[in-house]
């Protein structure tokens, strides 16, 4: 199927089997390895994408499925001033190990933040309830999520 | 991982359109937001040459009040119940149970009508409606019927849809004044997780006395049920926590459940009693706070 959709604020156009998942599509077709493949149940969050800024699961959408919306992956926020305060926080307060669930981490993160600037842990844990991360234990991810919170507050006048 | 077998999709605007195709298509099955179905096409469990995407019938996305009575569009999702003020404010039972399905991901794809489709034993938002005396509206392109939510799941995932049939809307009275509900789930963790049982409590007083109680229970038996016995011990009756106990006990003796990898027989059996209690004693507590 011909399908069209917005990714990362740019306007693509291409050909998808109907039981293509986005993930396949965005990963192996278009090369956006930050988009991980795990599970393909829904279930690790490792596949994280922004679809119309909502986190969804990218193995659980088909392909079609995203004709004229917009998707975002960690790729199109790499300018995000909010991004960019995630990911500082996440460096420095030492929440990545090896990494892998960390590109969907940052998605539900930026997704929970956009929506609500300043989340109490519980928010936190429910908005990352759905990446599942074997190294690093949470704890640090969530300290580095309030983190980043509070920096982009007194960042603000 | 397997990939997921071939199939043609198709992307209807409109239920009618929609209805349309699920009627001239062969092996053609509708797709909502695919949490369950893409799951158990990959997994071989299920298979079909049509798929009918609802993502694009907008008209199938509400959440209204009319003439006391609250209404929800089938592809209405869990993330749009729980943002609903409505929902929250006057059926805090279903609110609580969309916030306990999957996780965030989950609830911006997976739709009330899929939920209930899939007709899981264990699915979080049928012991609510059922406890609210919610009904179905069933679509065919020759019109539509009304049934008790309960004749929708004819066993475990199996529902009673007909071939060309669309669940299109759930409603139920709105909760009066002096009523009070309560969603108890039990999982094997907090979050990301199936119910190892689920209740759900609807009570009416009226000066003390329970005018109405409707008590639902998930993952006890091959559908979700209504516990009629239990019921009928609490209605009439001036409520205790004795005659809660008494009321819970019969949950205990009715349910049928089953040994699984989630849990025994007899665990279910046991927990059926515990929560059935929980909610009891919770949907009471918030059915007096309602009076006064
Ligand atoms: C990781 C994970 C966690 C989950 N956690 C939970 C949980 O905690 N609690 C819970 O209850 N469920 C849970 N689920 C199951 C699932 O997310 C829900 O049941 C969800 O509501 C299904 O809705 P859907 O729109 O995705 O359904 P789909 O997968 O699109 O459809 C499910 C079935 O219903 C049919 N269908 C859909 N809409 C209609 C309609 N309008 N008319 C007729 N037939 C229709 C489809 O043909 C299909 O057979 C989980 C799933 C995953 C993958
Ligand atoms: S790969 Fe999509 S949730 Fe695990
Ligand atoms: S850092 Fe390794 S899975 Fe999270």
């Amino acid at each position: 199927m011909r399908i069209t959709f917005e990714l990362n604020g740019k306007r693509v156009e291409c050909e998808a089997r109907p039981n293509k998942t986005l993930l396949d599509l965005l990963r192996a077709d278009l090369g956006l390895t930050s988009v991980k493949k795990g599970c393909e149940q829904g279930e690790c969050g490792a596949c994280t994408v922004l679809l119309d800024g909502a986190p969804v699961n990218s193995c659980l959408v088909l392909a079609p499925q995203v004709e004229g919306r917009a998707v975002t992956t960690l790729d199109g926020l790499v300018d995000d001033p909010l991004m960019a305060a995630l990911r500082k926080a996440f460096m420095e307060d030492g929440a990545i190990q090896c990494g892998f669930c960390i590109p969907g981490m940052l998605l539900s993160a930026y997704a929970l933040l956009r929506e609500n600037p300043r989340p109490t842990e519980e928010e936190v844990k429910t908005a990352i309830e759905g990446n599942i991360c074997r190294c690093t234990g949470y704890i640090k991810i969530i300290e580095a999520i309030m983190d980043a919170a509070e920096r982009i507050q007194n960042e603000r006048p | 991982m397997r990939p997921i077998p071939s199939f043609s999709l198709h992307r209807p605007k409109t239920l009618s359109e929609a209805l349309e195709l699920l009627q001239a298509l062969e092996d053609a099955r509708p797709i909502a937001g695919g949490t369950d179905l893409l799951v158990l096409l990959r997994d071989g469990a299920v298979s079909a040459k049509h798929l009918i995407d609802l993502g694009g019938v907008h008209e199938l996305q509400y959440i209204r009040e009319e003439n006391d009575e609250i209404r929800i569009g089938a592809a209405t999702t869990h993330a749009q119940l729980l943002r609903s003020e409505l929902i929250a404010e006057k059926t805090p039972l279903l609110h609580e149970a969309a916030a306990s399905i999957g996780s965030v991901q989950i609830r911006n794809r997976g739709t009330l009508g899929g939920n209930l489709c899939n007709a899981s034993p264990a699915a979080d938002t049928a012991p609510p409606l059922l406890a609210l005396n919610a009904e179905a509206a069933v679509a065919s392109t020759g019109g539509t019927r009304i049934i008790p939510l309960g004749d929708l799941f004819a066993g475990p995932k199996m529902n009673s849809l007909r071939p060309g049939e669309l669940l299109t809307e759930i409603r139920f009275p709105t909760p009066p004044a002096g009523s009070g509900t309560s969603f108890q789930k039990l999982g094997r963790r907090r979050g990301l997780t199936l119910a190892v049982i689920n209740v759900a409590v609807y009570l009416c007083l009226e000066g003390g006395v329970c005018r109405e109680a409707r008590i639902a229970l998930g993952a006890v038996a091959a559908t979700p049920i209504r516990m009629p016995a239990a019921e009928e011990m609490l209605e009439g009756r001036q409520l205790s926590g004795e005659l809660i106990e008494a009321a819970a006990s019969a949950c205990r003796d009715q349910v049928r459940p089953i040994d699984d990898i989630r849990a025994s027989a007899e665990y279910r059996r046991e927990m059926a009693y515990v929560l059935t209690r929980r909610a009891l004693m919770d949907a009471w507590e918030r059915a007096r706070r309602d009076t006064l």
